[in-house]
């Protein structure tokens, strides 16, 4: 509540209007006023884009002007925001809040705190323009988020570096250790990782398993139907393990971040680095034109998968104003709307009618998604959240210990039969 | 009404007195504790249905790894941190002589103090940086390499406390000051005709008054190390793999990031009969020194 009132006493007339409300509250002791609530909407997002945040403010003021609903938009912190939803679900919701699409939102969608918008859906018919993304945000059939910007993973590198050494793009498995030889020989790092906040390590895991056994496999494994001591994971130990004996990442990786990690691409001390298109945040201005984006190399002769992880927005069952609400959604989602909240970030815009983007790693990556048989989100995304904690440590650890293989698989196996009581 | 509180105020004005500490001491402490020590006896996410599992969250805490893990590193915190007392002493007595220039050290010394636990422990990750941190620099010149301190699970701990002893010290330092300005000077006269100098005059005149200033350092120190806690989070978020985390850490990271409150607060209790048998000793010489006093 308290970002509330701050947003609302920027004019004189709503602070007193608020005031005199709080007093009739008070008096008449109703826990909150109705103070014209049927025309705001508000919304919590959590935004880390000043810029992106901006233009999600000023899509808010064209709507109040368009339809006279008042748009009250609380910002948090990115971190912040993923405790405190747990809260304000249960006990304050907002109108709109912003999310995550797949597991994370069912966590939410099992409770009964997530509205169902298949309705607006229909109407606004985002099932032609969103085509697969769908998925994303559906369960059981019903539609409960819009998919908003997405993160495409794989890999990236310098062009003036893959230049430089005579570098070339890996595209399978006896290429991808030939390049780690030769950039070896260059004096470079062949990968660069940071794996002090965990997901990293995860995310190249997701990564070789996608790969090398599939997305069905490894859906399996996300949803606590797969062992994590089964054979099938074996051949993408070996291979990480390979890569590991052989030097491939950042020594002493436990202590960066991926910022930290990223500036070792930037520097120009490491060739490529596993990351979303998010990783020039690392890169100093004028050298983001060189990042280039390229997949992950093929390992087995299966289709290929990628990781794309999608954020979402949605309306919380207990929100009061969801006639509001959707009509603000509608108004969000439309494309030049939507096109604006996105580039900022470079986030993959979910629509298909978008016009294409100015930012060149953008366009590679929707370009990539065209050839994809199909995505998982990301580790911590796909699989619960207990589990993903577990995983996350176990992963970092294999990566700094790869001789405890065996150990770490048997405590990811115990966690997961206590997760998923089997 | 008047005779009415004239017969009942010997009661009545202490009891309103201690009441608002009485009723803040008993929501904000004592009926969480409750509620932590009923909560550890379920399945719980935090936001579902509370779900009866009586002991076995205990039971699997006993059996966890992880948990002996952050008890070792609890015990690592509790005996490095009792160097903060003698470090604190020492430059006391050194910063408290009458020299020019000795108040600008002595404010040296006390800046750790002001600045937030978790501006300390960003700025000794930066020093503890492997390849350009100021550690892996003074490494360089020797010619040797420094190790990556945060990223090796048998020495993280200690750099970890190390950081954390800083403040910490300066916290002591500023403890054992104010005792040495209590001293009584009769004492030191005396001490001085009888021939006390350097360390006879430190060992049986000046520290014997400082007792009680030991006491409060040592308690403030013990309880700094038990709830050590948000300069973990910043320095390794009790990395790698859980290797520098201590039970306040894994208490969080089991409750908001593994939505285990259950279990969260399973841990929790552990630490707190931990602190309650520091607090009961505590307690007990408080109250025998009050006896002894009155």
């Amino acid at each position: 509540m308290t970002f509330k009132w701050i947003d609302q006493a920027a004019t004189r007339r709503t602070f007193l209007k608020a005031a005199g409300g709080v007093s009739v509250a008070a008096v008449t002791g109703f826990s909150m006023p109705a103070l014209a609530q049927s025309a705001e909407v508000t919304v919590i997002s959590n935004e880390n884009n000043a810029t992106a945040l901006e233009v999600l403010r000023r899509i808010g003021a064209d709507f109040e002007k368009q339809s006279g609903t008042k748009v009250v938009i609380n910002n948090m912190d990115h971190e912040a925001h993923k405790t405190a939803i747990r809260n304000y679900l249960v006990a304050g919701a907002p109108d709109i809040c912003f999310w995550f699409s797949g597991n994370r939102m069912k966590a939410f969608v099992n409770r009964g705190l997530f509205d169902d918008i298949s309705d607006l859906f229909e109407k606004e018919k985002y099932k032609d323009v969103l085509g697969t993304t769908t998925a994303a945000v559906t369960v059981d059939g019903k539609q409960y988020g819009l998919p908003t910007g997405g993160t495409m993973w794989g890999m990236f590198y310098r062009k003036d570096v893959f230049d430089e050494h005579g570098l070339t793009v890996p595209t399978n498995w006896d290429e991808f250790l030939a390049y780690g030889q030769k950039s070896k020989e260059a004096g470079l790092t062949p990968v660069a990782i940071g794996t002090k906040e965990l997901w990293p390590a995860a995310g190249w895991f997701d990564q070789m398993n996608l790969r090398i056994n599939g997305l069905d496999k490894h859906f399996a494994l996300m949803n606590g139907e797969m062992a994590y001591t089964d054979a099938t994971l074996k051949p993408v130990f070996d291979h990480w393990e390979e890569l590991i004996k052989q030097g491939f990442f950042t020594p002493d990786h436990t202590s960066f971040g991926w910022q930290e990690a990223g500036a070792f691409l930037a520097q120009k001390k490491a060739g490529m680095m596993n990351l979303g298109a998010f990783v020039k945040y690392a890169f100093p201005e004028q050298d983001v034109g060189q990042l280039t984006f390229a997949p992950f190399p093929k390992i087995e002769g299966i289709d290929r998968y990628e990781e794309f992880s999608v954020n979402s927005v949605h309306i919380p069952a207990n929100a009061k104003n969801k006639a509001g609400a959707r009509e603000f959604l509608a108004f969000l989602y439309q494309p030049e709307n939507l096109s604006a909240y996105l580039e900022p970030a470079g986030n993959v815009p979910p629509r298909h009618d978008l016009p294409p983007s100015k930012d060149p790693l953008v366009n590679a990556a929707v370009e990539s998604l065209k050839t994809v048989a199909g995505s998982s989100q990301y580790y911590d995304r796909d699989t619960d959240p207990d589990m993903a904690q577990a995983g996350l440590t176990g992963f970092q650890e294999f990566m700094a210990k790869p001789e405890r293989r065996d150990a770490i698989l048997q405590r990811l196996e115990g966690t997961r039969r206590r997760i998923f009581k089997i | 009404m008047k005779t009415l509180w004239r017969h009942h105020r010997w009661w009545l004005t202490p009891t309103l007195l201690i009441m608002p500490a009485a009723i803040l001491f008993s929501v904000v402490i004592l009926a969480s504790s409750v509620e932590s020590l009923w909560i550890s006896l379920h399945e719980w996410d935090g936001f579902g249905p509370m779900r009866w599992i009586g002991l076995d969250n205990y039971r699997e805490l006993f059996n966890d790894p992880q948990f002996y893990v952050s008890l070792k590193n609890n015990v690592i915190w509790l005996v490095m941190f009792m160097l903060a007392p003698p470090l604190g002493l020492a430059i006391a007595l050194l910063v408290n002589q009458k020299i020019r220039g000795m108040r600008f050290l002595k404010s040296l010394f006390f800046i750790p103090l002001v600045l937030a636990s978790v501006a300390v422990g960003v700025v000794f990750s930066w020093v503890y940086t492997p390849q350009f941190g100021l550690l892996a620099i003074i490494f360089r010149f020797f010619g040797a390499t420094a190790p990556a301190v945060l990223s090796d699970e048998h020495f993280v701990t200690f750099a970890v406390v190390t950081a954390a002893l800083w403040p910490q010290t300066a916290f002591c330092m500023v403890l054992y000051l104010a005792g040495l300005n209590n001293l009584s000077e009769d004492l030191i006269g005396a001490g001085r005709v009888d021939g006390a100098k350097g360390w006879n005059m430190l060992r049986h005149i000046v520290l014997p008054q400082l007792t009680q200033v030991t006491f409060i350092a040592i308690a403030v120190t013990v309880v700094g190390a038990l709830r050590s806690f948000d300069i973990i989070s910043v320095m390794t978020s009790g990395g790698p793999f859980g290797s520098s985390s201590v039970l306040a850490y894994q208490m969080f990271e089991q409750s908001i990031f593994s939505y285990r409150f259950g279990y969260g607060a399973a841990i929790a209790s552990v630490l707190f009969v931990i602190m309650a048998v520091f607090i009961v000793w505590y307690l007990s010489r408080i109250i025998r020194a009050e006896e002894r006093g009155a």
